[in-house]
């Protein structure tokens, strides 16, 4: 890769093309066997290397470095600034490398973690498991339908541990309210609501407006999927646990309605997905938002669950609703009304919730991190495994195509399952 | 929201703009003045700075449970906890602060404010008994760090950290370094007053004034500075604090007591560094006439101000590098009836 021309304002698109066509490591990583490995004592360091050590990576580096028995080993990414940074985190200088090849070919990274932006993730997941390691993959699994089936099929191929960076799985309260909605505690969860909201212009600071495309790739069509791939595949993972099942199709619309500043993804998103038995998925995302950021409604029969970022509250129905049947009008606060209409229905249920005993507080992707580098040692397969991936990845990529036509179109299904 | 103010601009900095804005975060409200070319730039470096801010109050505050600090908490008693270096090193200045204070200032204070009610209330007179049974829970000795292994151990059972006395002069010195790592020249920003970091000086002025207000007298000021480069903290009674039968008890405890500190009404500390002011102001708060002089002493570059005596307050001014305007002529009431509160 020619990467002075990259930092003289290439774009990600013609990087990724670069990648995904002609990089060596690629041939290279395909004829590679994974070697049989044995668990790996807790007393072990496991050294780990991370592709794409921007914000996101760096989180993930801050967190790896909370779990005990971690090194950060290397790093690899195609802007040397980031380094700087790295190092300063890390708390010593970390070996850096600009080629994935050359970083790759380390003997001693036990895992990798991939952070990228998501047009890469593909390539990079499949080149690391084919070069024997465990990987851990940031959201989503691929950029399009193709590159999570391959992801899904590297896994299969190779045996190799992958875990997917929906970290809200890895949230106890997250987990508990799930079980409890599996065991019926809300009766049978019909519909899921969800909004994962920004309060910014979504645009980060860029030093040289020659890097635009490297710094704000979340900006462009070409390397992002939006705010519906970026925040609601967490969303649709969790009403994919809920339901479990991956939605059957998708549509919605996505618009600039207010950052008409170049960028080629829409600045909010609306979209209905819809599961087995008439069960649907609503999901919106807007980057003007002053409120609550980030909820998950599921909504059941006899009860419905709010999940957020940090908490998670039941509520049900209690009592029995008194209706108003022998009425011909009811005057409800001052409003003219039907016979139908009932209060008990607008608000069935007036308390503070039922919230979910946290039993064990953690940051979400502190967890998850623990618990990837848990099945490193041990070589068991994660819970976000890359069927997970899958089930959330798909709907992004076929989501994009339907906004871009207004159709509702079928999401392809997972061909095969990984070992995982 | 930032507004704009009008400055008259000198060479060099033409196309400069005082920009203004506020954030909220850590229980106070920061303020940050910085002189931009433009709104949008403005905005860009208002919006870095308060996302750094707002890392920190994730990384350290004890009343979020996903914070580093509250995991630390709830986990050190029972074994080693691995944390990140930026962690790390945070403990490392506050138990180097607590040592070169002699424990006045002490980051395990964090059981004692609940047993006096200060943590998410006004404050509460507990009992001889409640006190006393702090005494395992607080002191700075009973904190390991193992540099080797980046682990926080807590020797005993109960102990809490608390950040209150260092964690706003640390987020404050790291906004400001993402400020300069920007290029800003000039900028001041400000944790409720608490604690100021002036970045520079705005156009054609030496620095920033920065006015200590005197306790208790609205809004009269006791000295005013000329801050470049530096940061001032101060700490008084006034931010939270209740009266039981006529008595009033501060929030700054004395981890070696257990008790609020009776003497001092104000310290205000200059700095280089904010997260040192802000231990300081703290450790010198709690500290005597003599302890004070002598922690002064090691630390040629600090000066410090400190108000003292309830019943007829006075002053101690430590390489002051202002004036004094003079106590109010009321000095002869009571700080109670000054009414501070």
């Amino acid at each position: 890769m020619n990467r002075r021309r990259l930092l003289q304002g290439l774009s990600l698109s013609v990087l990724s093309a670069k990648f995904a066509s002609t990089s060596p490591l690629y041939a290279q990583a395909a004829d590679a066997q994974s070697e049989p490995t044995q668990p790996i004592s807790a007393n072990d360091r496991i050294n780990v290397g991370v592709i794409g050590p921007g914000s996101r990576g760096q989180e993930l580096i801050r967190q790896l470095l909370r779990t005990p028995g971690v090194e950060i080993a290397a790093v690899c990414d195609v802007y040397p600034p980031i380094f700087t940074d790295v190092n300063e985190l890390v708390g010593k200088k970390v070996p850096a490398y600009l080629d994935s090849e050359e970083f790759l070919t380390r003997k001693d990274l036990d895992a990798i973690f991939i952070a990228t932006p998501p047009v890469f993730h593909a390539q990079y997941a499949i080149a690391a498991m084919k070069s024997g390691r465990p990987v851990y993959g940031e959201k989503t699994l691929g950029f399009s339908t193709e590159d999570s089936q391959n992801v899904v099929d590297t896994v299969t191929k190779t045996g190799q541990l992958f875990q997917i960076g929906h970290q809200m799985r890895y949230a106890s309260w997250v987990r508990d309210s799930v079980e409890r909605v599996h065991r019926g505690e809300i009766g049978e969860p019909t519909q899921v609501y969800a909004y994962y909201h920004r309060s910014d212009d979504w645009r980060r600071e860029v030093p040289d407006p020659r890097l635009e495309h490297l710094f704000n790739w979340r900006l462009y069509r070409e390397s992002s999927g939006g705010l519906f791939e970026e925040l609601g595949s967490h969303s649709i993972d969790i009403a994919n646990w809920v339901f479990q099942e991956q939605p059957q199709d998708v549509m919605g619309k996505t618009s600039i309605a207010v950052y008409n500043d170049g960028r080629t993804v829409g600045d909010n998103v609306q979209a209905i997905l819809g599961y087995s038995k008439g069960r649907h998925m609503f999901f919106s995302s807007i980057t003007d938002n002053r409120l609550t950021g980030n909820q998950v409604w599921v909504y059941g029969t006899h009860g419905s669950l709010q999940i957020t970022g940090e908490d998670a509250t039941f509520y049900r129905k209690r009592g029995k609703t008194i209706t108003a049947a022998s009425h011909e009008h009811a005057i409800v606060r001052g409003l003219k009304t039907g016979a139908s209409y009932n209060p008990n229905g607008a608000m069935p249920y007036r308390g503070p919730g039922d919230p979910v005993p946290i039993k064990h507080y953690e940051e979400p992707t502190l967890t998850a991190c623990k618990a990837f580098i848990q099945c490193v040692r041990t070589k068991q397969q994660p819970f976000a495994n890359a069927d997970v991936g899958f089930r959330s990845a798909t709907p992004c990529s076929t989501g994009k195509h339907a906004f871009d036509e207004g159709l509702v179109m079928k999401i392809p299904q997972l061909r095969g399952l990984s070992k995982g | 929201m930032i507004f704009q103010f009008f400055h008259a601009p000198t060479s060099g900095m033409l196309t400069s703009q005082l920009y203004c804005a506020t954030h909220r975060a850590m229980a106070t409200e920061y303020s940050l003045y910085l002189y931009a070319e433009s709104e949008p730039r403005a905005d860009t470096l208002t919006n870095l700075a308060f996302q750094e801010i707002d890392r920190i109050e994730n990384l350290l505050s004890h009343y979020r449970e996903a914070s580093e600090l509250s995991r630390i908490n709830r986990e050190a008693a029972q074994a080693g906890v691995t944390t990140d270096p930026e962690t790390f090193h945070f403990l490392e200045n506050c138990l180097a602060w607590s040592e070169r204070s002699h424990g006045a200032f002490d980051i395990t204070v964090g059981s004692l404010l609940k047993c006096w009610g200060f943590f998410e209330g006004e404050g509460a007179l507990p009992s001889v008994n409640e006190i006393s049974r702090e005494r395992n829970r607080v002191g700075w000795h009973q904190i390991r760090l193992d540099p080797e292994r980046r682990t926080v151990r807590f020797l005993a059972k109960g102990i809490a950290l608390d950040p209150g006395g260092i964690g706003k002069g640390y987020a404050v010195d790291r906004a400001i370094q993402i400020l300069k790592s920007r290029g800003v020249f000039a900028a001041m920003l400000s944790s409720g007053s608490s604690t100021i970091y002036a970045l520079g000086a705005p156009p054609g002025e030496p620095g920033w004034k920065v006015h200590v207000p005197l306790p208790g007298a609205g809004s009269k000021t006791l000295s005013t500075v000329t801050l470049r480069d530096t940061s001032l903290s101060t700490a008084n009674l006034s931010e939270k604090n209740f009266i039981h039968d006529g008595h009033l008890y501060g929030s700054i405890m004395d981890p070696r007591t257990l008790r609020p500190v009776e003497r001092t009404l104000q310290v205000t500390a200059i700095s280089p560094r904010a997260i040192d002011s802000d231990a300081l102001s703290n450790a010198l708060f709690v500290l005597d006439t003599a302890d004070r002089a002598s922690l002064l002493e090691q630390m040629p570059h600090v000066s410090a101000l400190v108000l003292t005596d309830r019943q007829n307050p006075s002053y101690e001014a430590i390489r002051w590098p202002a004036q004094i305007t003079g106590l109010p002529p009321a000095q002869k009431k009571t700080f109670e009836e000054m009414n501070c509160l």
